[in-house]
Parts: structure tokens; C-alpha cells; sequence
């Protein structure tokens, strides 16, 4: 009987390890899959971008073609972009997510943001989606200077927009006065 | 409207069911600069429970934020307002979400017609806005406005333009560049715990954008029929990295008010200003501001000369923010007036004011704020035969101290502020203004609140020191024995989120007033002559009811009821027959209705609509006016309006007995605006 006891208490003992580790690994992963709120804000101001910006009919394709938002380079974002798209459309194209590794891959896209990952080719990347109706996106430091169409800064804790209307418009793009009236409007030379 | 309800064309924090514990907000009180800048979504979203805090080991705190169909739903403007970061100058307090505030945002100001801060201030229902004739206004909340509503206290970027010669505010010299505003909160009830005296109806609490948001130029030109012609210029740069300025000046002519017969006023008036902000957070963790205006203007008089303002200020604050999420705000500031009546007064007025307030999370339960203040107002006063403010000159000294515990009982639910502020007055000796606010959030959606508060109006010169005419026999003396106003507030509240996109707030008030203003008949019955007293008791209730529907994307209405009783009577012993009926000069309804709608990505078109109910004890009628605004913006930067204020009449009266009745007319104008 105390032996039964014994092994009954040492089982418990073990569940309940196995349990406290399992516990713990799910709320690292848990923490892993949930972005930074900094990211979390970015990914819906992407989904916002797309509400705010015309694209020349060409651009979004057929009916029921997706409307594309890309993430180039390391994804700060997770799951969390893909559940703030989720379900959603732009008018009958339903919105997705892509990822790429290379500016190469990236095939039609309607907004694309460019990780900080691609820091050291900001320029080239960004030189290659000229003439292509692309609504660049980044956070780098000099992602207007080098032709980035949308910057995110995060001025006291907020996320402000630095937007270049000329590359925007070069892009065939047009941006609603709702957004740019939100935004600070740069043009390439300003720093 | 914007009402503190509604963010911009969105919503706001404070429709939204508040969990004010999670809201990233900045200190309010003395300085509400951008770190301090709590834009009304921080809040909303942080507070309708969307954002929750999440502690974490140490005592640090990470900002959770709400799903993404929360987030989806607020607008860009609003987003931006969300802070990323858990630096502690962004907490709500916790006093504001069991408190009746309404924040007008910029945005609430771009899309409407407003033109200067009075006509803004219209945008807020818990107010009464009464324009006088071309330049003056009557504002206060919850009862007893007049041309110097005593009861209300007025803050820009932190400076108080309470003026203590009359209890009240000069509007017609509180000016800044429009497009510069960032907010306006507008408190209706006491906020004199936190605030300091004469917040006893109310606190209107203005903040102009940090100069890191107003980089580059601005140019804003316009004309018409009533705003004559008015000229904006801003410039925005950088001194070094983290160092941002700006300059500005601008030029306004406003034509004359209408007399009841139709004829012209002649009170045209004139005025130019002149600013600059500095803003540096350069160094981690601390934020400085260094902002200064100037200003000159005349009105003109049926008479031999003009009335002539001039003033100035300069302002300094400084904020540090440290590791364990306490934070400290220091600010100085100096302000001068100047204003010659002829044939009345002149006065010189100098106010020099410091301000410390200490901000220190204890745990996760208690959130202790202290501060102290001094300032040293100094008034010198040219008098006439016909009135004069004896002694001229006058020194006031005023040292306060104030203490504040936001107390969390259970999170994310039942919230508890306890706070109370100790004035000394060299003029009437101590006054005590405590609070008790308490928020619950018995769901995600929705909050009630209930706050019992005291708060006093300290006697200004106008009460203390006014005689008429300048030598004896007097028709009106001062009264050298008034003592403070005082008030016990009690308030209630209730805040919903019906749907995603229908918000309401209702706040509900009984105040009950003593020691009011009164006119002391010397030698009864015969009416005068009066000395100023302490003899009249008063009483008010009423209702304010916000609501905001986001019909869609492009089309936003605010609506706004707001419902007052207000009575006084003489204290026993006084026998008071002037002030008495006419202290309390205020409609019992008013209602607004605002429609905010995008035509297209460049058209918008924009409609306010207010009924204002009569004014019984001035015989002014009730009245419904309408201001309409079609903007255009080809290219992003410039914009061009159309504006209309006052519509539906030729011209209508807002304030005064019909002898003394200035009215005001239909305004048309254009405005073209440039930024480069």
C-alpha cells in the first residue's frame, strides 16, 4: 500500500513537472508569437494604407484577384497581420498576405513593407520597384531618402507617417488627403 | 462638436467605456505638452478597455494591445494617438475617467468653421457659448456664464488666463495659430482638486501641438463678410537632432457686431500675433519646452479713442521620466497683460507662476501624485472718475500644495481617486478643495462614475477692490469682507459603447453653491446704493448627453443635449435684489447636431447645426443657427474652403438684455491654405 502511495505521489510529481514545463513553453512561445505592440500598431496601419490609397485598375487585377500586402525580409509581424487581414477585402479582392525572402520573389504586390532586415539594399530594393504600382513601406531611417513611399516613426511612443506624395504618384498611386492630412509630407531630398 | 466624447471623425475615449487604469495618458495638469499631450484615443482605445497594462516582473509595464478588430475600427488619427511605449507620462489618469470631459481635436477643429478659441469652444456640448458682440464671449459650463464667467478656468499649454482683476477671460486676446491647436479637453464639473481654484463650473485646458509636429511652413489666408481678412504664417525646423522649433505670426481684421436694429455696432476690432515653440527630448527620458507669444490688437468705439490689448508670455517646462515609472513636470512661466479701456480703465497686469508635480506607482494598487505651485500676480490699475479699482495697485501671492491617490480596488474594474489641494491666498487667507472620483467597469463597454467634490472661487479684484463712481458718495462699493465661493458637487455618470459604431456618455450633476457674489443694498429699501457681498446661496442640476455614430467610413454624425436648472437666492439676512436676478444668466437646453461627411478623397463637407433655448431673465430668445464648411484639397498641400457661419438668420442675438444687446450677423468666408 505505501508502495502503491509512493508511486502514485511520484507519478503526480512528474505530471506536474512535465505540466509547469509545458506551461512555460507555451507562454514563451505565446510571447514569441505576439509581435511588440509597436509592431502589432504597424500591422493594422498596412491594413489602413490599403483603405487610403487608390491603385490604378491594372495594379489590383481582375475581380477576385487578392490584393496583396508583402512583408520583404525578416516578418516582425507573425500571425498578427495575417489575423488583421483575415476575412477582409478591398472591394471584391479579398486581402492576403505574402512573404518574401527576395525582392526578386515578389510578384504582384499592392503594399509592400521592406524589414529592417533589408537595411544594407534599402536602395537597390526599392530602385526595383520603380514604375511598378507598389506602395513601399519601411522603418528605417532613410527609407523616404532613398525612395520609400510610406516611413513609419515612432515619435514619444507614437507612430507618426513620413510620406513622400511625389514617389507615391510617380508610383501611379494616390493617396487620399485623409491620410496625408495625419502624416508629415516629405519629398526625397529632405533628409 | 467634437465632443470629448468623439476623437476626430471618430470616436473618443470618452464615450468609450473607460478602464482608466490602462489608459497611456500624460500628466494632465500643469503641463500639457505633447508627451503630456493625452490625445483623446490613448485613451479611447487604451481605455475603453481595449488596452490593458500588463504587469510584468520588476514593476515594468508593457502596453497590451486590443485585438485587431478593436484596432481596425479606430481611425488613423486615433492610431496614432496610441502609445507603443509604456513610459508613465502616457497614463490616463484615473480622475478624468470618472469626470465629464469632452476633448475638441484638431481635427474636430479642421473640419469645422471655426476661426478662432471661442468658436472652437462651440464644438464642445457641455459648454455654453454665448458670442457678446464682435470680440466678446460668455463661456462657462453648468450655469452662471456672463462676460466673465468666474466659475470656469482656462489653461493654454499650461498658463492659466484666468484674469484676476475681473474672474474671467479676456477671449479676445487668448489666440494661436488654429491649425497649431492639438487639443482642447473641456471638463464640465469641479476640477479644483486638481486644477487649483476657480475650476469650480469647469476647465478648459488647451494644448498647441510640440514643435516636432508643426516642422515645415504653413501659410492660411482667408476673407469674407464678418472675418474680415486674416493672414497665417508658421515655419517649422530644427535647431540639432532632437531640438525642433517653430515661429509664427498672424494678422486678423473682424468687422462689427449688429445692433437689435440692424445697423452696424461699430466694435470692429484688429489684432496681431506673434509665437514660438521649442521642443527638445534630446536627452533620454526628459523633455523640455521653451514657447513664448506676443500679441497687439485695438476695438474700435463709439467714442474718441480706441480700446488697446497688448500682452506677452513666456513659458518654460521641463519633464523627466525615470526608470521605475515615476515622472516629474517643473514649469515656470511669466505672463503680462495690458489693456486701456478709456474713459473706464487701464490695466497693467504681471503674473509670474512655478509650478512642481511629482507622479509615483506604488505597487499596482496605489498611483500618488503630489504637487506644489506658487505664483505672484502683481495688477496695477490707471483709474477714471467713473470707476476705480481702490487700492490701484495690488499684489496677490498665492502658494498651493496638492496631493492625489489613484487607487486601483479591482483591476481593470473598480477604480478610486482620492485627492485634495491646500491654497493659501494672501488675499483671503486658506482654502481646501478635496475630491472623491470613483469609475466602475462592471463590463468592457461600459463605465459608471460618481465623484463628490468641493471647490471655492477665491475673490478677485472686481469683488474686493471696485468702486463707482471713483469718490465718495458711492453707487457700488467693494467689499472688502467677500469671502469665497463654495461649492459641493455631486456628480454621476454613465459611459456605453452600444455597438462598434454608436457611443454614448450621459453626465448628471447637483451643485449646491454659497457665499455667491451678491449686491448689498446699504441703505434699504432703496435699491442703491450696494456694497459687493457674500449673500446669495444657488443651486443648478442638469444633464449632459453626448452620442457619436460612425455611420461609415466617410460619414461620422455627434449629437450633444445638454439640460440645466439654475436658481439662486438671497442667504438669510440679505436682502440682495440685483445680483440675485441676474447671477444666473443661462438657457435651460441646448442641442447640437454634427455631421462630418467625405465626399471623396478631396471634398469634404461638413455641417454643425445648435439650438440654443432662451435666456429668460435677459429676454434673449431661443435661437437654432447652422455653420457649413466645403473644403477641397486637388493636392495635398492645399486646401481650400468655403465657410459659412450663422446661417440661417441675418443676424441673431446670444447674450444681454435688449438694451445693452450687441447681435451677431451671417459670416461667409474663404480660406486657402499651403503647406510646403
Amino acid at each position: 500500500m505505501a508502495l502503491l502511495t509512493s508511486i502514485w505521489r511520484s507519478a503526480i510529481l512528474r505530471v506536474a513537472r512535465w505540466l509547469f514545463a509545458l506551461a512555460l513553453l507555451h507562454a514563451a512561445a505565446a510571447q514569441a508569437a505576439a509581435p511588440p505592440p509597436e509592431y502589432q500598431l504597424k500591422a493594422i496601419f498596412l491594413f489602413n494604407f490599403a483603405q487610403f490609397v487608390e491603385w490604378p485598375p491594372r495594379a489590383t487585377g481582375g475581380e477576385q484577384e487578392p490584393f496583396v500586402i508583402g512583408v520583404l525580409g525578416d516578418d516582425p509581424f507573425g500571425p498578427y497581420l495575417d489575423e488583421t487581414v483575415k476575412g477582409e477585402k478591398i472591394g471584391n479582392h479579398p486581402m492576403v498576405v505574402r512573404r518574401y525572402r527576395r525582392a526578386e520573389e515578389v510578384g504582384d504586390c499592392n503594399v509592400l513593407f521592406i524589414s529592417r532586415s533589408e537595411s544594407d539594399r534599402m536602395g537597390q530594393i526599392i530602385a526595383a520597384f520603380r514604375g511598378r504600382s507598389v506602395l513601399t513601406v519601411g522603418d528605417v531611417d532613410d527609407f523616404n531618402r532613398v525612395g520609400g513611399i510610406v516611413r513609419f516613426v515612432t515619435e514619444q511612443g507614437k507612430i507618426r507617417l513620413r510620406i513622400d506624395v511625389k514617389a507615391a504618384q510617380a508610383a501611379g498611386l494616390t493617396i487620399s488627403s485623409k491620410l496625408l492630412r495625419s502624416a508629415t509630407l516629405v519629398t526625397a531630398e529632405d533628409k | 462638436m467634437g465632443f470629448a466624447l468623439f476623437g476626430e471623425r471618430g470616436w473618443d475615449a470618452n464615450t468609450a467605456p473607460m478602464n482608466p487604469a490602462a489608459c497611456p495618458r500624460a500628466p494632465t495638469n500643469p503641463n500639457p505638452r505633447r508627451p503630456g499631450r493625452r490625445r483623446r484615443i490613448a485613451l479611447i482605445a487604451a481605455c475603453s478597455g481595449l488596452l490593458g497594462l500588463v504587469p510584468r516582473a520588476a514593476g515594468q509595464t508593457v502596453v497590451a494591445l486590443p485585438p485587431p478588430s478593436d484596432l481596425k475600427k479606430l481611425s488613423v488619427d486615433e492610431l496614432m494617438d496610441i502609445n507603443v511605449t509604456s513610459v508613465s507620462l502616457h497614463s490616463e489618469k484615473l480622475s478624468e475617467a470618472a469626470s465629464a470631459i469632452q476633448v475638441i481635436t484638431a481635427d474636430d477643429i479642421a473640419s469645422s468653421t471655426a476661426t478662432s478659441i471661442p468658436e472652437a469652444l462651440r464644438l464642445a456640448s457641455n459648454l455654453e457659448v454665448a458670442q457678446i458682440d464682435s470680440r466678446q464671449w460668455a463661456i462657462s459650463a453648468r450655469g452662471f456664464n456672463n462676460l466673465f464667467a468666474d466659475k470656469m478656468l482656462v489653461l493654454i499649454d499650461g498658463r492659466s488666463v484666468y484674469t484676476p482683476l475681473y474672474a474671467g477671460v479676456y477671449w479676445d486676446v487668448q489666440d494661436t495659430i488654429m491649425e497649431d491647436i492639438d487639443r482642447i479637453e473641456v471638463i464640465s464639473g469641479p476640477g479644483a482638486t486638481q486644477w487649483g481654484a476657480n475650476a469650480v463650473n469647469g476647465v478648459i485646458n488647451i494644448s498647441t501641438k510640440t514643435a516636432m509636429e508643426t516642422q515645415g511652413g504653413l501659410v492660411v489666408a482667408g476673407g469674407g463678410s464678418e472675418l474680415e481678412d486674416s493672414e497665417e504664417v508658421r515655419y517649422g525646423g530644427k535647431l540639432a537632432p532632437g531640438v525642433d522649433y517653430r515661429v509664427y505670426a498672424k494678422y486678423f481684421d473682424r468687422g462689427d457686431s449688429v445692433l437689435p436694429n440692424g445697423s452696424a455696432a461699430g466694435d470692429a476690432w484688429r489684432m496681431g500675433q506673434t509665437g514660438f515653440r521649442l521642443d527638445s527630448d534630446a536627452a533620454e527620458g526628459t523633455w523640455l519646452t521653451l514657447q513664448g507669444d506676443f500679441y497687439d490688437g485695438s476695438v474700435t468705439r463709439q467714442g474718441p479713442e480706441d480700446i488697446h490689448m497688448s500682452g506677452g508670455n513666456l513659458l518654460g517646462r521641463w519633464t523627466r521620466t525615470f526608470d521605475d515609472n515615476s515622472d516629474m513636470v517643473a514649469q515656470v512661466y511669466y505672463d503680462e497683460t495690458y489693456r486701456k479701456i478709456p474713459n473706464s480703465f487701464t490695466q497693467s497686469l504681471n503674473t509670474y507662476d512655478f509650478d512642481f508635480k511629482y507622479r509615483l506607482p506604488i505597487g499596482k494598487v496605489n498611483d500618488f501624485t503630489w504637487g506644489l505651485g506658487y505664483r505672484l500676480e502683481d495688477d496695477d490699475i490707471t483709474n477714471t472718475p467713473a470707476e476705480a479699482f481702490l487700492p490701484s495697485q495690488a499684489t496677490e501671492q498665492t502658494f498651493n500644495t496638492f496631493v492625489q491617490d489613484e487607487i486601483t480596488l479591482v483591476d481593470d474594474r473598480l477604480h478610486l481617486t482620492l485627492g485634495t489641494k491646500f491654497e493659501e491666498y494672501s488675499f483671503t487667507g486658506d482654502e481646501f478643495e478635496p475630491s472623491a472620483r470613483a469609475a466602475w467597469t462592471p463590463s468592457g463597454d461600459q463605465t459608471v462614475w460618481a465623484a463628490v467634490s468641493r471647490a471655492v472661487r477665491v475673490p478677485s479684484r472686481i469683488d474686493l477692490d471696485l468702486y463707482e463712481p471713483a469718490t465718495p458718495p458711492y453707487r457700488q462699493a467693494g467689499g472688502p469682507g467677500v469671502v469665497s465661493e463654495k461649492l459641493i458637487a455631486y456628480e454621476l455618470g454613465y459611459r456605453k459603447q452600444l455597438s462598434s459604431a454608436v457611443a454614448l456618455s450621459l453626465a448628471t450633476y447637483y451643485n449646491d453653491y454659497s457665499d455667491l457674489r451678491g449686491l448689498e443694498p446699504l441703505n434699504p429699501p432703496a435699491a442703491f446704493p450696494v456694497q459687493v457681498d457674500s449673500g446669495l446661496r444657488g443651486k443648478s442640476s442638469g444633464a449632459e448627453l453626448a452620442a457619436d455614430w460612425r455611420i461609415s467610413r466617410v460619414w461620422r454624425l455627434h449629437g450633444g443635449w445638454t439640460e440645466m436648472r439654475v436658481g439662486s437666492s438671497p442667504e438669510p439676512g440679505s436682502t440682495d435684489r440685483v445680483a440675485n436676478r441676474s447671477i444666473a444668466l443661462d438657457p435651460n437646453h441646448q442641442v447640437q447636431l454634427r455631421s462630418l461627411l467625405d465626399l471623396s478623397a478631396q471634398w469634404q463637407f461638413d455641417t454643425d447645426l445648435r439650438y440654443v433655448g432662451p435666456i429668460a431673465n435677459q429676454r434673449v430668445p431661443g435661437y437654432t443657427e447652422m455653420d457649413q464648411r466645403l473644403a477641397w484639397r486637388p493636392v495635398p498641400a492645399w486646401e481650400f474652403s468655403l465657410n459659412g457661419q450663422n446661417l440661417l438668420h441675418d443676424y441673431h442675438a446670444e447674450f444681454n438684455p435688449p438694451g445693452s444687446r450687441r447681435e451677431i450677423g451671417r459670416s461667409i468666408f474663404g480660406k486657402a491654405a499651403w503647406r510646403f
